[in-house]
């Protein structure tokens, strides 16, 4: 038998207040982001912005879009695919960083020999 | 023995699981939207290192090369403004979908027809952008970067255009007689998801592309 319907036009618990909060704190979030990126932090720098990055993606993805409300399939969904898509990411620029070393020397030997 | 398909109370389908069935197809969807902006921001991270040590500009962030000094292209507080106006467009979708889910259809229209414009004003910023970019001698054929740029930045923008059409479409429907009928707060709930995936790879792009040096 399938599972009781879950209702499209249920209540996700947030009222419009709410809404606009998270909005003024993602607002926050990316001015925080710009100042990280002007302030010279050093090796701190990039580890930040992407931990700010990530927060703003987590907020949207679970209140606006509401997966933290919703069944738990549809995060395994996103999630699984998200996975993927940051493995490739890091894949590729595996492969090619490495690779790239290699291409950028024979590209300056080749200019050098004019 | 065979199962009649449950249905939502809008009207609409679900899965064996219990959920919309709309609602997992776009989320299916967004997910090899997923492996699609994954590959391409992949791309531009490889290229524009390639750029800067070849030395082909113009570049993305200041460069000195051989003693010469190169002053990046990219603009950030045009595009952190830009950000911004898409990041309220979220706040507004979210509104619009909260009316559509309460029966407040007024609250709906508004929040459509924010987003849309909101959305629009975002192009415009993407359009500006391009033209700079193209005075200061950066298209498509440049270099690696202005080719991976354009791509990953150019599909972005395809989409929130999409998307507009998409809330267009959804406006224009809201004021027929039936309005969008029963499923009024499944449909736009799912034109939201797309809107605010939109939303989240531009949080990505504009930390990746924008604010990393």
């Amino acid at each position: 038998m399938a599972h009781s319907a879950e209702p499209m036009e249920q209540q996700h618990g947030l009222s419009p207040m709410q809404y606009l909060a998270i909005g003024a704190g993602l607002t926050l979030i990316t001015i925080v982001e710009l100042w990280v990126s002007y302030s010279g932090l050093g090796s701190l720098q990039i580890p930040l912005l992407l931990f700010l990055s990530a927060i703003k993606f987590a907020v949207v993805v679970g209140w606006f879009m509401h997966l933290r409300f919703d069944h738990r399939l549809l995060t395994q969904v996103f999630a699984a695919s998200l996975t993927l898509a940051i493995l490739i990411t890091i894949v590729l620029l595996t492969l090619y960083w490495s690779a790239d070393a290699d291409s950028i020397r024979g590209y300056r030997e080749w200019l050098a020999s004019g | 023995m065979a199962h009649a398909p449950a249905v939502a109370h809008g009207g609409g389908h679900t899965t064996s699981t219990g959920t919309e069935n709309r609602k997992l197809l776009m989320w299916i969807f967004l997910g090899s939207e997923c492996l699609f902006f994954g590959s391409l921001i992949a791309t531009y991270l490889v290229f524009k290192h390639q750029v800067i040590e070849r030395g082909i500009g113009p570049f993305p962030v200041d460069v000195t090369i051989d003693g010469v000094s190169h002053h990046g292209i990219l603009d950030i507080p045009l595009t952190s403004t830009s950000t911004f106006v898409l990041l309220m467009s979220s706040v507004t979708m979210v509104l619009a979908v909260y009316g559509a889910q309460h029966a407040r259809m007024k609250m709906m229209k508004l929040g459509l027809l924010a987003t849309m414009v909101l959305g629009l004003t975002f192009l415009g910023f993407q359009v500006y952008e391009f033209r700079t970019f193209g005075h200061e001698g950066l298209n498509l054929t440049t270099n690696l970067f202005g080719a991976t740029f354009f791509v990953l930045t150019g599909f972005h923008g395809t989409h929130v255009g999409v998307g507009v059409l998409y809330l267009g479409s959804m406006l224009a429907a809201s004021f027929r007689r039936n309005g969008l009928g029963r499923d009024t707060g499944a449909h736009v709930e799912i034109a939201g998801l797309y809107w605010h995936f939109v939303d989240i790879v531009w949080i990505v792009i504009f930390t990746v592309l924008y604010l990393i040096p």
